[in-house]
């Protein structure tokens, strides 16, 4: 799993995956056009919904905190 | 050295990347023109980052969410100002536009007088439109009506969504304001009036392409069209699609263009054939 979501990442920024801070969106890693693609992405491969409560930067700081919410919303 | 400008204060209002845009590139020039900077956030989104942009470049911020707060703190402004509406839908009221201190300009993501009013994104690619683009120009007491600044055209692909587009013309926008700000600091700008139907049609946001359904009998290239024109990701600027299907009602989750040989059939998933060999991915749950 966690590849895959490291995979679609890398896609829109690639940057991402050797960031090592805890706010990708303040650092100009991403902004939120890349999370909107990234977000369609995840859910189209691993089938989830990930609703727009969870769509905000707290869960988009790193790549780590993505993987968490996705294992999350698998485990719902 | 001082640049060419009577402008003594520059006041932002704004959301999203535009705004952060505009805003750096105004601080940028703060020293050679000598004005001072003040930005002020409306309407609050989860991902802004104006507010750390203000933080870095220690710019007053201020956060005036209600209309009347927020139009009588302009009232009160008496140096002469000009005011930035980089992404915003406030609407200015006219006692403010009329005062001759103050000039308002306004970024549109269309190309005026086409699609005047809200989600113009949505609606120039619901009607198929091949270019689209996006205009700067001066506030007047109607809505969209002001006389044109600057305009930049753009394509629209044939993929392309509500939320790429808009990233498109935001683009576009920055790279039009940083063209023409001398220009509207000196005043000088040879402004030209928008030259439209009176009857024109205003768009409002309230309104949704095809009332935001489709039926299955719709040409899959024309419902893809329709999926496209109101995706802005989780905004949740317009409500879920919804269709029926098997006799329910049933709302869009997601959809997806993809390759023919990428099927795979699962529940509460439709395939629908599109031009060129592919497959219109859908995914909905009942309601």
């Amino acid at each position: 799993m966690q590849e895959r979501i490291l995979e679609i990442l890398s896609e829109y920024c690639e940057e991402a995956l050797t960031y090592n801070g805890d706010s990708m969106m303040e650092d100009g890693i991403i902004d939120s056009f890349t999370v909107i693609n990234v977000v369609s992405d995840l859910e189209d491969e691993f089938d989830i919904e990930i609703d727009a409560k969870y769509v905000i930067a707290e869960n988009f700081r790193n790549k780590e905190a993505i993987i968490a919410l996705v294992q999350k919303l698998l485990e719902e | 050295m001082d640049m060419n400008t009577a402008f003594q204060r520059i006041l932002i209002l704004g959301y999203g990347k535009v705004t952060g845009e505009v805003l750096q590139y105004v601080c940028g020039r703060r020293e050679e023109y000598g004005y001072r900077i003040e930005f002020i956030e409306h309407e609050i989104h989860p991902f802004s980052v104006t507010e750390q942009i203000c933080a870095t470049h220690k710019i007053p911020y201020r956060r005036i969410t209600d209309k009347r707060e927020l139009a009588a703190y302009l009232g009160q402004i008496e140096e002469k100002t000009l005011l930035i509406s980089a992404s915003n839908n406030f609407l200015f009221p006219a006692s403010l536009v009329e005062k001759p201190h103050i000039t308002i300009i306004n970024f549109h993501n269309a190309l005026l007088p086409a699609y005047p009013g809200r989600n113009a994104p949505t609606w120039v690619i619901y009607m198929g439109e091949k270019r689209t683009g996006i205009t700067w120009h001066y506030v007047t007491a109607g809505v969209d009506e002001g006389s044109i600044i600057i305009q930049k055209e753009c394509g629209i692909t044939p993929d392309m969504k509500a939320y790429e587009l808009t990233e498109r013309l935001m683009d576009l926008a920055a790279e039009a304001f940083r063209e023409s700000f001398a220009q509207i600091m000196a005043e000088s700008v040879k402004a030209r009036e928008q030259g439209f139907d009176p009857g024109r049609r205003m768009y409002r946001s309230f309104e949704v392409p095809s009332d935001g359904t489709f039926a299955m009998t719709d040409r899959p290239e024309e419902i893809y069209r329709l999926l496209r024109s109101v995706d802005y990701g989780k905004n949740n600027i317009f409500p879920p699609v919804k269709t029926t299907v098997d006799g329910q009602a049933a709302e869009i989750l997601r959809y997806r263009k993809i390759p023919i040989d990428k099927r795979k059939d699962g529940e509460e998933l439709l395939y629908l054939p599109l031009d060129g060999g592919n497959l219109l991915k859908i995914k909905y749950h009942f309601i």
